[in-house]
């Protein structure tokens, strides 16, 4: 198979994963081949992306005046916490890895499956467990503890924490058996000619990922767990009328949880890495950078929890070490931060839907990294601490940056995915849309936070009003925006233009192999001789998307 | 579908023979243990001496029985780093638990449990914060 197939014709492999072995429910609830499973992945985390959203659309209904608008204050402590329990678990953890990360990963390394298609499927039966019983607790009665579960109220509140913690404790199952399917994969089945030096930075960002996912997780399974046992058995571990230590909890949690902030962001900046190539034609700038910059972030991200504690009762000693320590992860972060704009400077770039999906994250990262530099400041956080300002922080730097890199993924690997191209014009008024509407939900968060109006309270005084409402009609405009893209993301199902194997001429071993790809990923196993992200001896940089009037100014 | 042309091997079969070794080496130093347990060593050495050799044994087989030995530096880096993030779960709450009440309480703070123990035993009230 040629390195280039750029010029290929745009044709619709008749032979692919959708139709092959066969196309009935029966064959893709028992698939063992990656893409399959990557796609069941996809469809639920969006499903459970439109519930949370949901969620927060309410709360931002309810928000709109003081005091009760459209529900009484115990629902809306259910509903924090069903909104981030869902966005959380349900979604931003599992999307990018488990979704594009199983459809991916395979054929970048240029295997025919993961390393333990078996162990792959049940990754996915467990996440569905998980998720079917922490609905059923929220179903059953919900908690208002809000998705951290801090102790002692989570373990004295008559609300129906058991079942959603057990939930969170088994999808941390999934995410473990993801995470070791990739790191043996990795390890194992690069095809020849794949060198570590030589793996897609999508791979290396996934990998770090992994990582994390498989010493972190086990360490939340075990607090839930205790969580669980002080809640059912009245145990003393965390709550100090019992002689257990509140604190500690905090210190488990967020051992895991804060790490598990990079499992969030380490994928999308794995999709940013492979998208901004595609989209600049031009070699990555600093690959080594970007590649070992990943594992810096894994590692270093270990040692930063101790922010959330600042004014929980950690000794003023720990308080300080971790606020040093978190600053060390900005230094990984710029790295990537600055190899991405070096690699723009002078490329050949081309504004498609991915593209502005990386300007945002960019954006978002960047906004959202500044003011969390801030909050690692212990002065300036105990000022901060549980305000709206955190909430912006967090929704910037976690669910906006992760966000736009699931939308550019999507944008990006639909055709690859569906064999078919989506509208590009319906496409860039959708990222105007979601890009415009996150920044105005959350950005008068940011001045919410600052003036002093506390998060997760249902009341607030009349001076805030303005700022919700404007953040309210920033999470409609959000919605509309999310809206447009189902529907022009589904209408390409049937009416997009067939895609060829590579519609935007990118050098990623992922278009090497049609669209959609054969069963086994490549009909012909290509040399590799080629680095994943070089541009330089690119003739003539055109893309071909069919209908998207495609040029690079 | 995962009988993929692999990248590097990373199985080397071993012999039966350094197995044997292996099993004698820990067999050695599980009497070592033992025998050091009969005499008394001064403060923290005793602890410190089946400590150590505790961990030669466990390193013993992390390496032979667990194959680390034959695998290419990646895979041994992966327990390391395991290791590492075990230490850091551990010292850095117990590096709170060890600086948090002197720092934040007042000088007084730590004989205050043995004294209010002291009242309840005396049938007492407790004493006031001077």
């Amino acid at each position: 198979m040629s390195q280039f197939p750029d010029s290929s014709p745009p044709v619709f492999a008749e032979r692919n994963y959708l139709n092959t072995p066969a196309t009935g429910l029966k064959s893709w609830l028992t698939t063992l081949d990656h893409k399959r499973i990557g796609v069941m992945f996809l469809i639920t985390t969006l499903i459970f992306f439109a519930v949370g959203g949901l969620f927060a659309m309410l709360i931002r209904i309810e928000l709109l005046t003081p005091g009760p608008t459209i529900m009484d204050a115990m629902s809306y402590n259910r509903m924090f916490t069903l909104h981030g329990v869902v966005m959380i678990f349900l979604f931003m953890i599992p999307a990018i890895p488990s979704g594009f990360g199983n459809f991916l990963l395979p054929i970048m390394v240029g295997a025919k499956d993961v390393a333990f298609p078996r162990l792959n499927l049940l990754s996915f039966y467990v996440y569905l467990l998980g998720a079917l019983i922490a609905l059923g607790g929220m179903i059953y009665g919900g908690a208002d503890t809000g998705w951290t579960f801090y102790t002692p109220y989570s373990t004295t509140t008559t609300t129906k924490v058991v079942p959603i913690l057990l939930g969170a404790f088994i999808l941390g199952f999934s995410s473990i058996l993801t995470g070791l399917n990739f790191i043996v994969t990795v390890h194992t089945l690069r095809a020849p000619g794949i060198t570590w030096n030589k793996l897609p930075l999508f791979v290396w960002s996934i990998y770090g990922t992994s990582v994390i996912q498989i010493l972190a997780t086990p360490v939340l399974g075990m607090t839930l767990l205790l969580v669980a046992i002080e809640h059912a058995f009245g145990w003393g571990i965390f709550d100090p009328a019992r002689g257990g230590d509140p604190v500690l909890f905090q210190h488990f949690f967020w051992f895991y949880s804060h790490p598990a902030v990079y499992i969030m962001i380490l994928p999308a900046m794995a999709v940013i890495s492979e998208v901004v190539c595609a989209f600049s034609r031009k070699n990555i700038f600093g690959y080594k950078a970007v590649a070992y910059s990943s594992l810096g972030i894994a590692f270093v991200g270990f040692f930063t929890w101790g922010h959330h504690l600042f004014t929980s009762g950690q000794s003023a000693f720990n308080a300080g070490v971790f606020g040093v320590l978190s600053m060390f992860v900005g230094i990984f972060t710029a790295i990537k931060v600055f190899n991405w704009v070096a690699t723009m400077y002078k490329g050949s770039i081309s504004f498609k839907t991915p593209f502005v999906y990386f300007i945002g994250f960019l954006f978002f990262l960047f906004f959202g990294g500044m003011t969390g530099v801030a909050l690692a400041t212990v002065s300036l956080d105990i000022h901060w601490q549980d305000t709206y300002f955190v909430v912006a922080h967090f929704h910037f730097i976690m669910v906006g940056s992760t966000i736009m890199a699931f939308l550019a993924a999507l944008h990006y690997w639909w055709p690859k995915i569906t064999g078919r191209m989506y509208n590009e014009r319906w496409g860039l008024v959708g990222a105007t849309l979601v890009v415009s509407g996150f920044v105005f939900t959350f950005l008068p968060q940011f001045l919410l936070g600052n003036e002093g109006m506390p998060r997760r309270y249902f009341n607030y005084p009349e001076r805030f009003q303005a700022l919700n409402v404007a953040s309210t009609a920033g999470a409609s405009v959000l919605g509309i925006g999310f809206l447009v893209i189902l529907v022009y993301i589904l209408v390409s199902l049937k009416y997009g233009p067939v895609a060829g194997p590579n519609p935007w001429g990118s050098r990623g071993y992922e278009w090497l192999t049609p669209s959609p790809p054969p069963l086994e990923n490549f009909d012909e196993l290509p040399a590799f001789e080629r680095g994943p992200h070089e541009y330089h001896d690119l003739p003539g940089v055109e893309a071909v998307a069919p209908g998207a009037g495609s040029s690079h100014a | 579908m995962s009988d993929h042309t692999a990248a590097p091997a990373t199985t080397a079969h071993t012999h039966a023979g350094r197995y044997l070794v292996v099993w004698a080496a820990l067999t050695a130093l599980t009497a070592l243990t033992w025998g050091l347990s009969t005499i008394h060593i001064p403060g923290f050495g005793g602890v410190a001496v089946a400590l150590a050799i505790a961990t030669v044994k466990g390193t013993l087989v992390a390496l032979f029985f667990m194959h680390l030995w034959d695998q290419p530096g990646p895979n041994r880096l992966v327990l390391i780093t395991s290791l590492v993030f075990v230490a850091l779960l551990v010292t850095l709450p117990l590096l709170d638990n060890a600086t948090r009440f002197p720092l934040a309480n007042p000088p007084d703070a730590e004989t205050a449990p043995q004294r209010i123990r002291d009242a309840i035993l005396n049938d007492a009230p407790p004493p006031a914060h001077p």
